[in-house]
């Protein structure tokens, strides 16, 4: 530094010719100068401005010279007192002083005459009213100066030198830095050494400022502190705090500068800083200054201590800023102690143990209650014993030094205390959540190969690339754009930001509190990204360190156990549906249709989703899982149902955005839209499986009603019957019929000579005598065959069939049955056509083909087997046959072809024994009575079986022994889908679904 | 973007439609399980022909038969940067929906011209610069598209307006 300044000096000696004296008077403050100069910067400051008010004294509006005038007055300024001090000592020098003093007097008018004449300025003497004729006063003037100075020796001057233009060197040094190489500045083993001084800890700058003080109390008296700085490097977190340094030339001067001082540890052990090290003492970290609404937390008092507390202002001199925290009052307890306060002074209650009170709200009916006189009101805040509330919370001013701005963290928990209390809450929140992202993530920037990276500063300003790889603060990058396309370049991560385009599919990985959010860009403005959220549809704003490409499956949609749109059990009585996951919270959409935020902690559940869960809607009917439904009344939303909970249905629908377009309504307040998987639905479906559709047995009665009706051969038996119109224009009327087709018949009327045609089934019949009316299809031709069936036996018949009459129709018994024969009760069709055809016809027409043999076997012991017959032919024979059929057992009927009815039927008995067994016996007898056993059979799944099995059974072991043993193992396979079928069990898709080939295709297509 | 595409895919028949008619019934089962449907990152349109189907497999255990079918599609797929027509069905204060056929769009309100507003007041809530342009659900708009998004059976995009010869395609 020295040898530099001595360049420089030498440099400028000969552009400026500095009056000798000057330099002289300097002479004896050099010590003394060389501590002004090391000094801290407040007095150096102090010294600029006393030398600045004697410049402008000087000279008025002398503004062209300033800067010159500037270094010269810096030397002359210091030492003036002590120049005129010296004035007995050297009067050549005071003399000319005194002449440059005169010379500046002069100064002004020649300023006015004649302005940038360097010359003419330094020796304002010379300008005369002429021109430079007088230029030998120069020479004589460099001439003496010579003189004077070869009679100083050279180390003298080069002290002198030093002294003068040292200092001012510095000065310019201050104003630009960047010319001056760095390392010529650094310090050497000349200078002064620094020493660390313990100290208390946060009272560091209170050493300063008191050792500053005490410099100023000496100076001039003869115990002058002899240090030449000090300074501290102290704050919360830095690793210097407790710790002040003081530079001196020996560690002794420092012992007695800091002598009897408050805070500060001299006699201790000090330590001496390392010469390599003073540099890095005196590094500028950059601090990011307190924003109101930034996130700190508090380290005193001592009751607060890391509670979270938000800035609302903060100071000029940036020593202090206003906070507000949620108090911890303990009203009751403190007003313990101003009681006890009144008999005198007491133990100060220690914070440090003990449990300290809760955060809650300050509270002025409270604080009135126990403290009426403490509180006082003060506009909108409240003085409660010396501290300050306002909306609840605590204000307080507090040093900086207090608070701990880095790595805050405030958990959503805290923040949402703020948010909550606060009018303007929400703006809070979310401004402060957003700065306090900022400080935490800005350590924690990550660059991963492959991110496209736009350098913001710095030489390469502008460049766009993708990071190939990343070693501590350096990003190696390929540019993909520009001049340099194509290059790889390394910059520092300070200078580089992510970058995205619009439309790009990023995800928000940083520290904010929108973490693992997945969205769309939407705009980009600078490193503020917005992002259109996955999720809700919804706008954030995120910085974009904190944003990484996102591959294209969606974001964060669960937190913990619970993802989004599951239901949840939030208390015994509620459920709700989350709507939103949060990093650390969810939304939860209640029954009550009220969104709540809530913690993962607070949710008891979640609640399995239940696919089978079954409501009804408004129409009474079924409402499941996916099934679009429709609010009726209302705002008439729309929606797919995912999740019903008792009375309760959450609907999802994409054209509502809230709450992630989930709503919830009242099962019994919406109408089915469409059924998932087209399920039919409507007044006609009654909640509830459609039973009817199940049963077998139903089925098989349902089944012939599709059928043509048995195709009658000959003559229709309704011609030449006297009939009775029941309906249209000629009701009432009788007549004959002449003549008939399918569904007509032409009359001719009894009342006119007129033949007219109705429809067949708007005329009744009636017994040409009696006027009774008969069922021509029954009783006619019975009565008619005669022979062949005995008349005992069709009563007996008939009586069996009754009960199956009134079970199909519920119409009286006996005679009624007839219509039954019309209503389409497929089970009966046959019974009647073999009594009219003799018994074989049923077998033949109802059955199908196969049933052939076994009916004319059933024939043959119809007819042979006397009373047995009825019992028989009625429950057994055609029946199981039929049943079979329309059952659909397939495999059992393809395989059992001539013997399948039979064989099959001891089958059901085997498999279904209770029935079977019971049934056995009273299946022998022939009784119709018996035969009213049977009748729930038709509904009920085991009867048939059991009305099936024993009598084909009995009957087979005696008529078909050889064929029973080899029958029975087709039929084996063959009863479990039956009896399957009729408990609507598994094997639900023989019966009921028309793919199934058994059911449709061989039986009804043949 | 429609493209013709060739396609294959596995259609499986159940025992019940074995017989004569089985190409027919294939074909028909393919064209109710595809058509119509997001594979990805296109739209399948409309099924041309079935031009190969390979002899059917049992699969064992259940009897079903596997066959492979390749067939010829009409195929949608939007670009980002493409142009489109679109039908607005919803408008709320961060932009507006939009139908593109099959695609879902979003246009948010940063990437409408800064002259259109939300108008929440007007029935229904519309983006208006109250001249010609007026956004309405029912509105037909041109859209650019800025971005897509894939999901399992769904697409998503992005849209802007903010370009010339972009937004309203009716007047007001």
């Amino acid at each position: 530094m020295s040898a530099h300044d001595q360049f420089h000096d030498s440099d400028e000696e000969e552009e400026e010719f500095n009056p000798p004296p000057a330099t002289a008077s300097d002479d004896e403050g050099a010590g003394q100068s060389l501590e002004q100069r090391r000094r801290p910067r407040p007095e150096d400051e102090e010294d600029d401005e006393e030398d600045h008010e004697q410049e402008q004294a000087d000279h008025d509006d002398d503004e062209d010279e300033e800067e010159d005038e500037d270094d010269e007055d810096d030397v002359h300024g210091g030492s003036r007192p002590r120049k005129r001090r010296k004035a007995a000592g050297n009067a050549f020098i005071d003399l000319e002083a005194e002449v440059d003093d005169e010379d500046e007097a002069e100064d002004d008018e020649a300023d006015g005459e004649e302005i940038r004449d360097f010359i003419d300025h330094s020796h304002p003497d010379d300008v005369a009213e002429t021109e430079r004729m007088h230029d030998d006063r120069h020479h004589r003037e460099l001439d003496r100066r010579m003189q004077l100075e070869a009679g100083v020796d050279a180390e003298e001057q080069a002290e002198l030198y030093k002294i003068r233009y040292g200092r001012k060197h510095r000065k310019r040094g201050l104003g630009d830095g960047n010319v001056m190489p760095r390392r010529l500045l650094l310090p050497s083993v000349d200078d002064p050494s620094i020493w660390a001084v313990k100290c208390k800890e946060g009272k560091e700058r209170e050493v300063i400022f008191s050792i500053m003080k005490r410099v100023e109390e000496s100076q001039g008296t003869n115990r002058e502190v002899s240090i030449t700085s000090a300074f501290e490097r102290g704050g919360p977190d830095s690793v210097m705090k407790g710790l002040i340094y003081v530079e001196a030339q020996r560690l002794n001067d420092i012992i007695l500068a800091l002598d009897g001082m408050l805070n500060v540890y001299v006699h201790g052990k000090n330590h001496m800083v390392d010469i390599k090290e003073m540099p890095d003492l005196l590094r500028i970290q950059k601090t990011e200054p307190l924003q109101p609404g930034a996130w700190v937390r508090l380290r005193r008092p001592p009751k607060h201590n890391g509670d979270l507390a938000q800035v609302i202002d903060v100071t000029e001199n940036g020593l202090e800023a206003r906070v507000r925290f949620i108090p911890r009052i303990d009203y009751g307890g403190t007003s313990n102690n101003t009681t006890n306060s009144m008999f005198g002074k007491r133990k100060r209650p220690a914070f440090g143990h003990g449990p300290r009170p809760p955060q809650r709200f300050f509270n002025e009916t409270d604080a009135k209650k126990h403290d009426p006189r403490g509180i006082v009101r003060q506009g909108n805040s409240w003085l409660y014993r010396g501290d300050e509330f306002e909306n609840g919370f605590q204000v307080k001013d507090i040093k900086i030094q207090l608070l701990q701005t880095q790595h805050v963290e405030p958990s959503l928990e805290e923040v949402t205390k703020f948010a909550n209390n606060g009018e303007d809450g929400n703006e809070n929140l979310d401004l402060g959540a957003l700065a306090a992202s900022l400080k935490e993530g800005s350590h924690s920037i990550l660059y991963v190969p492959g991110d496209t990276v736009e350098v913001y500063d710095g030489e390469q300003k502008g460049v766009v690339g993708k990071a190939t790889h990343v070693t501590g603060d350096i990003v190696t990058l390929q540019v993909t754009e520009g001049g340099l396309q194509g290059q790889s370049i390394e910059v520092p991560t300070r200078w580089l930001r992510k970058k995205f385009n619009v439309g790009d599919h990023v995800k928000v990985v940083g520290g904010s509190r929108f973490r693992d959010e997945a969205g769309m860009v939407v705009k980009i403005s600078e490193d503020r990204v917005t992002i259109l959220s996955d999720q809700n549809s919804k706008e954030i704003t995120v910085f974009s360190k904190d944003l990484r490409e996102a591959s294209d499956s969606g974001g964060q949609s669960s937190l913990g156990q619970y993802s989004l749109l599951d239901l949840v059990q939030v208390d015994s009585t509620t459920v709700g549906c989350v709507v939103k996951v949060d990093r650390e919270s969810l939304g939860v959409l209640d029954q009550n249709a009220d969104v709540r935020t809530m913690q993962v902690s607070q949710i008891a559940n979640r609640l399995p989703k239940r696919k089978l869960a079954v409501a009804a809607d408004r129409n009474g009917s079924e409402i499941r899982l996916e099934d679009v439904v429709k609010e009726h009344g209302g705002q008439q939303r729309q929606g797919k149902i995912i999740h019903i909970h008792r009375s309760f249905v959450y609907l999802h629908s994409n054209d509502n955005k809230e709450n992630a377009g989930v709503f919830v309504v009242r099962a019994n307040n919406v109408a089915t839209v469409a059924a998932k998987g087209g399920r039919i639905t409507g007044q006609s479906a009654s909640s509830g499986p459609d039973l009817n559709a199940m049963n077998p047995a139903v089925q098989r009665l349902n089944h012939p009603k599709q059928m043509a009706p048995p195709k009658i051969i000959g003559r229709d038996k309704s011609i030449g019957q006297t009939v009775h119109v029941k309906k249209g224009g000629y009701k009432g009327l009788l007549g004959v019929v002449k003549d008939a087709t399918d569904t007509h018949v032409r009359l001719e009327l009894h009342s006119k000579n007129k033949i007219i045609t109705v429809p067949k089934d708007t005329v009744i019949f009636k017994d040409k005598i009696t006027g009774e009316r008969i069922d021509i299809t029954r009783r006619g031709p019975p009565q008619r065959s005669g022979g062949l069936a005995p008349p005992s036996v069709d009563r007996s018949w008939q009586g069996g069939r009754t009960p199956s009459g009134s079970r199909d129709s519920g119409r009286t018994p006996g005679w009624g049955s007839a219509t039954p024969s019309y209503g389409g009760s497929g089970g009966r069709t046959p019974a009647w056509s073999r009594g009219g055809d003799g018994g074989r016809t049923p077998a033949w027409q109802d059955g199908s083909r196969t049933v052939n043999p076994y009916a004319d076997g059933s024939r043959t012991a119809y007819g042979g087997g006397g009373g047995r017959t009825p019992a028989w032919s009625s429950g057994g024979g055609k029946t199981p046959a039929g049943d079979f059929g329309s059952g659909s057992k397939t495999p059992a009927y393809g395989g059992g072809d001539s013997w399948n009815s039979g064989s099959k039927t001891p089958a059901y008995g085997a498999s279904a024994p209770t029935p079977g067994a019971s049934g056995g016996p009273d299946w022998g007898a022939p009784t119709p009575g018996a035969l009213n056993a049977p009748t729930p059979g038709a509904y009920s799944a085991p009867t048939p079986a059991a009305v099936n099995a024993p009598t084909p059974g009995a009957w087979q072991s005696s008529s078909w022994g050889g064929g029973g043993d080899s029958a029975p193992t087709p039929a084996a396979g063959a009863p479990t889908p039956a009896a399957g079928g009729m408990y609507y069990g598994a094997p639900t898709p023989a019966p009921y679904t028309a793919e199934t080939p058994a059911a449709s295709g061989p039986r009804y297509d043949d | 973007m429609f493209f013709l595409h060739n396609l294959e895919r596995q259609v499986t028949l159940h025992p019940s439609f074995f017989g004569r008619e089985m190409k027919q019934l294939v074909t028909s089962k393919l064209l109710n399980d595809v058509e119509g449907t997001c594979a990805g990152n296109y739209f399948i349109i409309s099924i041309m022909d079935a031009f190969d189907i390979s002899e059917g497999k049992i699969l064992p255990g259940s009897g079903l038969a596997e066959f492979t079918v390749n067939y010829r599609a009409v195929v949608w797929r939007p670009f980002k940067g493409e142009t489109m027509d679109a039908v607005v069905y919803s408008v709320n204060p961060h932009g507006f929906f939009a139908n593109a056929g099959p695609l879902r769009m979003f246009v948010s309100a940063h990437l409408i011209p800064t002259d259109i507003k939300y108008d929440g007041n007007a029935t229904p809530p519309q983006f208006t610069n109250n001249d010609d342009s007026v956004i309405a659900p029912g509105t037909h708009v041109r859209v650019k598209v800025i971005g897509t998004r894939t999901e399992v059976g769904e697409m998503w995009a992005i849209g802007s307006i903010k370009e010339d010869y972009l937004g309203c395609l009716q007047d007001a």
